[in-house]
């Protein structure tokens, strides 16, 4: 093994691209501007000291507690979500159109939303059909016609973005209902910033430090109509949750309180916690409980995660909700297909960043095409997520493909089905070589008066070798992501207001 | 102001990294002093961590220790005790400060470790130093990292309500009733019993290595300044409640803060003479007693309280 330069010959035996694109090479094998400097850097350090920040990497991950419990027949053990040392890179002025894009398309997501559960005058005009959205697993009819404060439903968001063949970023998915990840956005910062601190200063990276106080905001500004200094809380399923570092990492970070549902105790309508000090009023709930847990007498009777009569405290402008129950109705699977109509339709501008092609199993003549090319598809459950329910064609086997279709022609308003995109590809340091894996990217966008979208973001490593499937139940690890500020630009250049 | 059921993970965090201590060191003094064939120290401390019927079983000191410290069936086990604390810990992420939590967590990976095990056996001396230095560190973290306000202070009376009542169960298994009729009486055993409850050098600055059973007892009962002795304890337990009472409900803490109050000045007022008469026992049968009693105040008081009284009206 070549124990220097382990970057030298790029395109050699060493890190062989593919098909797809690559985030640090073109085609001609030359590395790519806004990647030189990490690339020197790299072919500077033996695969012995990658090896060895990578270690230290991981120690501090696991120190920290960024884990998630494995429990094994006679001990449970504490592993951490895999993390690679490599940052992925992205210009500045490929972000700014990602941003104004992403801008763009919650500003309609959420209109569509007020609209919806207010007087469904698109379902009226026909631009989306109605029974594809009232019929929506993730739509809630408690939410009629209730007053949201900025009309803002979706409030944290997280979309998932992939760069095509052609390099082009392109939205795979919105997530309105909890994202979650950005509490390894922050952690993958840090750690970057202790493997190459030098690369870091020198390359102008926009900050992201600022997301708990512009979260906290966010909160804050749901609230302020009507209470002048809003207790803020964060809602958590509890410490078995996998996100529960997530929370307490936002809770801490924002200074507010992290409860769980046996905390809060609804009376007259009013949401309160329970103190040391007796009964404190509470006026924003930031959950990280799904819509079906958060109140047992309005939702899902079975559950225990949530507070009894929430729903009704809510419901009578007590208390704020934030994301607001329903919201996941504008990221459904059948749903996304209309987005480039919806942003049309109440914005009247084309929209900035495009969908992946999506065919409808529920139309006719879609599912005839979608079942004659199931070798060369991707099949999604509309309600299902993280990777489970699906059938990506090219990797499966004839058997596969055909029990598959069964379950698409026993209910086919049931799936969508995509192209197969080969997802770029980054550097990864997988098993003390370099190699290409594929990515997606994770940026977070936050709405309350305003709509903010975080300068950085969770690049997703589908860590097998050519898999296509980046979800961490699935095997998939994290990296940080530098948004550049752009030649001239000082760093703090763009960044969120002081 | 916290969530009532932050300070209630809080407290019981200080409670069992007191008690993952306190099992460490008897668990060190015991397998020192077994290396003398002679001395009843590891008698004593057997009686005073419960396990003494371990003896009739014909187990090595080695082998308790081991159970003590590694056994995860063992609800007083040190691994129970660090990963409870660490349970609790993680409750309450959001309050305690990151030295606080990867000091414990540091401590929970490292007796955790597929590798403790053959660590214990080839050096166990050597491995519960390191357990106990790691608490150590974790107690100096919360010191000189988390803010001395409402959370810190549930978290300090863990640990004192804790300590009062260890140290009151291992004097009882030194010379009170736990002893059974047979105090400890040689030297080396004394100075075992005040290596447990880690008095040895701070008691011979005081009354030289004059080792005599009134004088230990005297010096963990009623010593004002030694950290460990039950005196201390119950005046930190005094402050800490009565801090509490100004954070907010004044009435609703009352109760606690009251019986820690009659606790420390029966302390205060008592001494060796008065229960030389009577012995010690009693005295020591009080402080459990009434560390129980705080105890279930302080729950009623600031974490399972009514909610009718607090409710609206």
């Amino acid at each position: 093994m070549n124990d220097r330069d382990p970057l030298d010959r790029p395109l050699s035996a060493a890190y062989r691209p593919g098909v797809a694109y690559d985030e640090m090479y073109d085609k001609d094998a030359s590395v790519r501007a806004h990647y030189a400097a990490l690339q020197s850097r790299i072919s500077t350090l033996g695969a012995g000291e990658l090896a060895d920040r990578q270690k230290t990497l991981e120690q501090s991950f696991l120190l920290q507690g960024i884990t998630f419990t494995v429990y094994g027949a006679e001990t449970s053990t504490e592993q951490i979500i895999p993390t690679d040392l490599f940052p992925r890179i992205i210009p500045a002025a490929e972000w700014a159109k990602i941003e104004a894009g992403l801008s763009q398309r919650l500003q309609a997501l959420n209109l569509f939303l007020a609209d919806i559960y207010g007087d469904q005058i698109i379902l009226k005009d026909g631009v989306v059909p109605r029974d594809l959205v009232l019929g929506a697993p993730a739509y809630r009819r408690e939410m009629q016609g209730l007053y949201v404060p900025h009309k803002a439903y979706a409030n944290v968001c997280g979309s998932d973005l992939i760069r095509n063949e052609a390099g082009e970023f392109v939205v795979l998915e919105d997530n309105l209902r909890v994202p979650s990840g950005v509490s390894y956005m922050l952690a993958n910062r840090d750690a970057a910033k202790r493997t190459f601190p030098g690369t870091y200063r020198t390359s102008g990276v926009r900050s992201i430090e600022r997301y708990p106080d512009m979260l906290l905001a966010t909160l804050k500004s749901l609230a302020a109509e009507w209470r002048p200094n809003p207790q803020v809380v964060v809602l958590t399923p509890g410490v078995y949750n996998s996100a529960y570092y997530e929370h307490a990492y936002l809770a801490r970070l924002m200074g507010a309180p992290l409860v769980e549902g046996r905390d809060l105790v609804v009376h007259d309508n009013l949401v309160y916690m329970r103190t040391t000090v007796g009964l404190k009023r509470v006026d924003v709930i930031y959950r990280r409980v799904d819509d079906d847990y958060i109140d047992h007498l309005t939702f899902r009777r079975d559950s225990a995660l949530g507070a009894a009569g929430l729903f009704n405290a809510y419901r009578a402008g007590n208390v704020v909700i934030a994301n607001a129950p329903g919201a996941g109705v504008a990221d459904d699977k059948a749903v996304y297909a209309y987005v480039p109509e919806i942003i049309r339709y109440y914005l009247d501008q084309e929209p900035i960043l495009s969908n992946v092609e999506t065919y409808l199993c529920r139309e006719q003549k879609q599912l005839g095409y979608v079942l004659d090319n199931l070798d060369r598809l991707v099949i999604k459950a509309v309600g299902a997520s993280g990777g489970y329910g699906m059938l990506v064609g090219p990797h499966a086997s004839a058997q596969e493909r055909s029990d598959f279709a069964q379950q698409l022609k026993a209910d086919p308003s049931n799936y969508i089905a995509q192209p197969t995109i080969q997802l770029s590809t980054a550097p990864c340091l997988v098993d003390g070589a370099i190699e290409p894996r594929h990515v997606d990217l994770r940026p977070f966008i936050l709405c309350g008066d305003k709509i903010v979208v975080t300068p950085g973001a969770l690049t997703r490593v589908a860590l097998k070798r050519g898999s296509l499937v980046v979800n961490s139940s699935q095997g998939g690890g994290s990296k940080d992501t530098w948004v550049l500020t752009g030649e001239n630009e000082t760093a703090a250049a763009g960044d969120l207001p002081a | 102001m916290m969530l009532a059921r932050v300070a209630d993970s809080l407290y019981w965090m200080g409670r069992y990294i007191e008690r993952a201590e306190h099992v460490s060191r008897l668990s060190d003094v015991m397998l020192t002093a077994s290396l003398d064939a002679t001395g009843d120290a590891p008698r004593a401390a057997r009686t005073a961590l419960g396990a003494s019927e371990d003896i009739d079983e014909g187990k090595t000191a080695v082998d308790v220790a081991l159970g003590l410290i590694l056994d995860r069936e063992d609800p007083g086990s040190v691994i129970v005790s660090v990963a409870r604390a660490r349970e609790n810990a993680r409750q309450v992420r959001d309050q305690i400060t990151s030295e606080t939590w990867e000091r414990l967590n540091l401590l929970f990976l490292r007796i955790t470790s597929p590798d403790a095990k053959r660590q214990f056996d080839q050096r166990a001396v050597t491995f519960l130093h390191e357990v106990i230095s790691d608490l150590h560190l974790f107690k100096g973290a919360v010191d000189s990292t988390m803010s001395h306000g409402e959370g810190w202070r549930f978290l300090m009376l863990g640990i004192y309500l804790e300590r009062a009542q260890l140290i009151a169960r291992l004097l009882d298994a030194s010379f009170g009733e736990a002893a059974q009729g047979s105090p400890l009486s040689d030297h080396l055993s004394q100075m075992g019993l005040l290596r447990m409850a880690c008095a040895l050098e701070p008691y011979l600055r005081v009354y030289t290595a004059d080792i005599q059973p009134r004088l230990i007892q005297e010096f963990l009962l009623f010593n004002e300044d030694f950290p460990r002795s039950i005196r201390f304890s119950t005046a930190r337990i005094e402050e800490h409640l009565r801090a509490l009472a100004g954070h907010g409900n004044v009435q609703a803490s009352g109760a606690p803060e009251r019986l820690a109050g009659r606790l420390s000045s029966r302390l205060h007022f008592a001494d060796l003479e008065e229960t030389a008469t009577s012995g010690a026992g009693g005295l020591l049968a009080t402080v459990s007693q009434d560390c129980g009693r705080i105890h279930e105040a302080i729950y009623g008081a600031f974490v399972a309280y009514p909610l009718e009284q607090h409710l609206p009206t």
